[in-house]
């Protein structure tokens, strides 16, 4: 028999029973769609937390300290230090999937902008990486230095910008509209120097050194704002932007000021090719003997507690598809029973065995397809109103190509594994009740 | 010129089992029958009628004895292999027509070549053919409730035919039909049978159609009782 004359009979056949054939599909599809809509749950709060994760920074990121937190194993453990400097720095570079590695030192300064101040944390970094590591830039170019100048170059952070205030007053740098009086285009200068940019040198004099010695000043420097970090992008988003170099020239200046050790590094990120080798570099790191962290560590622990909910959300799912699993199977008995007769003249016509049962695994498949379909339809439907309504940032549907392609797949095997028994019963029928007068 | 039996059956013998008693179906049959033959098996009913042509169509077994149809042993086949042997060689006319039916007169016809993977173009060609052998070519749309039943019958007939086999069976091809219509369809059945030169086995209980017949099967209480040869088969 012909896959064509198999495929065209067996619709047919369904036609010829279209309620009861309806039926059972509106069963397949309220099963597919109670899937799809489930795990579409499911993903759609995986994408959330991944990405609520990826906005505190990058996952292929490893930070690595200079701290290793050893455990005992009994609650207790020890902590041992192995200092970060160039040589692990070249080190890192050699591991298998790391793709660049990038030193990391951070300080504290005041910045002053004519009479108004405000604090910076202020991380040196490498421009030619900084993008690389996630660093944004909302506007303008990432600061720059060269060897040796006394110029030097700032992209400043939101914060920093809205936070300059008269000292004295403790008043915003606003007009009196609210309007910001400190922009990017304003002219800065950088200090280290805590108490004299906010006035409190007098009471250090009167502590009553009577020495010549007076307590040095801590120098100011002309800064260019060259452009500004966009805020809320990952883990930098908050730091003000030097050079490595120049930011490692001011701290050595200023070791009155900031005990910054300008030899080693506080922490060093180690980007991954992607995040699959993130696990081997960071055990690799480890073995090193110095402290990791990584996003991709937390969100895997995240996603081990999020497997459990995916699979209620699908079993929840299931229990609906195995009902109109059910239904498809009781829909091909009762026909079975009720062309018993037409079977056995299909046999005493000539019909194979096999295409007996082809016809009913056809005719089920033909249901699985249709419920499917339809069901993955409605799915859409749920979907969009699941967002529209009762959606949230953690708590959304998602759709993914390959849940669509794969709820049709399963809905047709399931359809075909019902539609198996009832398939064999009707290939095992006698032909003989086709000639025996009714 | 020795021509060899196509239908070949030696003590055959059926035994069904109803709750804990065997009632005996077949008790011991022994026939052949030569190409071309058109055979009809009369007798009492519950004789044994029905049972020896499944039996010879292969739809049942035999408790025992040899069935060699077309030189092939039937009883040594299994159910699948019987399919295949019906496809190539049984053709079967229903005493209830046994059309489908939601298709058509043509669509009908055409059906059991669907079966052996024919092509749809020559399905309907070759069964369109079928029709017009039996008188039907306007009736070709017809569903089977908008025809007589001695249409219908032709319809089963055609059916029967278009596969080309070599041995037709029927078995009481005119009980469901009145008398007039019978004789009719009588006709259609051996003047087709005749023209085409298949062996025809055919059930009845009506005495008076086994004129039609070149041999004449008495059956009793499972056993032969007699056979009459028609004049005609020696002319044929
Ligand atoms: N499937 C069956 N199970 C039990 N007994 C059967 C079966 N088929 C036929 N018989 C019995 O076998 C005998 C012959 O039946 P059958 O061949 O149908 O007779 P006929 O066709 O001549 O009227 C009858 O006694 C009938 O009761
Ligand atoms: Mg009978």
């Amino acid at each position: 028999m012909k896959a064509g004359d198999l495929l065209r009979i067996a619709l047919l056949n369904l036609w010829r029973r279209k309620l009861r054939a309806f039926l059972t599909v509106l069963g397949m599809v309220i099963g597919t769609s109670s899937i799809v809509v489930m795990v579409s749950l499911g993903i759609g709060i995986r994408q959330a937390t991944v990405e609520s994760y990826a906005s505190y920074g990058s996952l292929t990121n490893i930070s690595v300290n200079s701290w290793r937190w050893v455990d005992n194993g009994d609650g207790s453990g020890t902590s041992t230090e192995k200092k970060l400097n160039k040589k692990s720095v070249e080190a890192f570079k050699k591991i298998p999937g790391v793709k660049v590695v990038m030193p990391v030192i951070t300080t504290w300064g005041m910045l002053k902008s004519g009479k108004y101040v405000s604090d910076a944390s202020i991380m040196g970094i490498d421009a030619a990486l900084a993008e690389e590591f996630g660093i944004e830039l909302g506007e303008g170019r990432y600061p720059g230095y060269k060897r040796g100048s006394s110029n030097y170059e700032i992209a400043l952070s939101q914060d920093t910008l809205n936070w300059f205030r008269d000292p004295k007053t403790g008043k915003e740098a606003r007009d009196k509209d609210g309007n910001p009086k400190v922009t990017l285009g304003s002219r800065f200068q950088l200090t280290f120097d805590y108490n004299s940019i906010y006035n409190n040198q007098p009471a250090r004099v009167n502590e009553g050194f009577p020495t010549d010695d007076e307590p040095p000043q801590g120098q100011l420097y002309r800064v260019s704002a060259v452009g500004m970090t966009e805020p809320n992008t990952g883990d930098f988003s908050w730091y003000c932007l030097m050079d490595i170099d120049a930011l490692k020239k001011l701290a050595a200046e200023n070791k009155a000021f900031v005990s910054l050790d300008t030899d080693n590094y506080q922490s060093v990120i180690v980007k991954c090719e992607n995040t699959d080798v993130v696990a081997q570099v960071k055990a690799a790191i480890d073995e090193m003997g110095f402290g990791t962290n990584s996003l991709q560590d937390m969100l895997e622990q995240a996603e081990k507690q999020l497997q459990q909910i995916q699979l209620l959300l699908g079993a929840i799912g299931g229990v609906s598809l195995l009902v109109a699993a059910i239904g498809i199977m009781n829909t091909m008995m009762m026909s079975i029973y009720e062309r018993t007769r037409e079977i056995g003249i299909i046999k005493v016509l000539g019909c194979r065995m096999h295409n007996i049962a082809g016809l009913f695994l056809c005719e089920a498949a033909y249901i699985g397809l249709f419920g499917g379909a339809l069901g993955i339809l409605v799915s859409y439907g749920l979907s969009l109103v699941i967002n529209l309504f009762i959606g949230s940032s953690g708590f959304k549907s998602v759709i993914p190509p390959y849940l669509v392609l794969g709820a049709l797949a399963f809905s047709v095997m399931v359809a075909l594994f019902s539609g198996l028994y009832p398939a064999l019963r009707a290939m095992r029928l006698s032909p003989l009740t086709a000639i025996r007068s009714e | 010129m020795e021509q060899k039996p196509i239908i070949d059956i030696r003590d055959v013998i059926k035994t069904y089992r109803v709750g804990s008693v065997d009632v005996q179906a077949l008790r011991g049959v022994d026939l052949v029958i030569m190409p071309g033959e058109l055979c009809c098996i009369i007798g009492r009913s519950g004789s044994g009628k029905s049972t020896l042509l499944n039996m010879l169509a292969g739809l049942e077994p035999a408790t025992s004895g040899q069935i060699i149809i077309n030189n092939q042993h039937l009883e040594r086949m299994t159910e699948s292999e019987l399919i295949v042997f019906r496809q190539k060689n049984v053709g079967f006319i229903f005493q209830s027509f046994n059309l489908m039916p939601y298709y058509t007169a043509l669509e009908n016809v055409a059906f059991p070549l669907s079966f052996r993977g024919v092509p749809n173009a020559q399905r309907l060609k070759r069964a369109k053919e079928a029709l017009r052998v039996m008188g039907l070519s306007d009736h070709m749309r017809h569903k089977p409730s908008q025809m007589s039943g001695g249409q219908q019958q032709r319809v089963g007939i055609a059916r029967a035919l278009v596969t080309d086999p070599e041995i037709i069976f029927a078995d009481e091809p005119t009980g469901n039909l009145d008398s007039n219509t019978s004789d009719e369809v009588m006709h259609a059945i051996c003047d087709t049978m005749r023209a085409n030169g298949k062996t025809l086995i055919m059930v009845t209980h009506d005495p008076n159609m086994a004129a039609f017949a070149d041999k004449v099967i008495n059956l009793l209480d499972g056993r032969i009782t007699d056979i009459q040869c028609n004049a005609r088969a020696k002319i044929g």
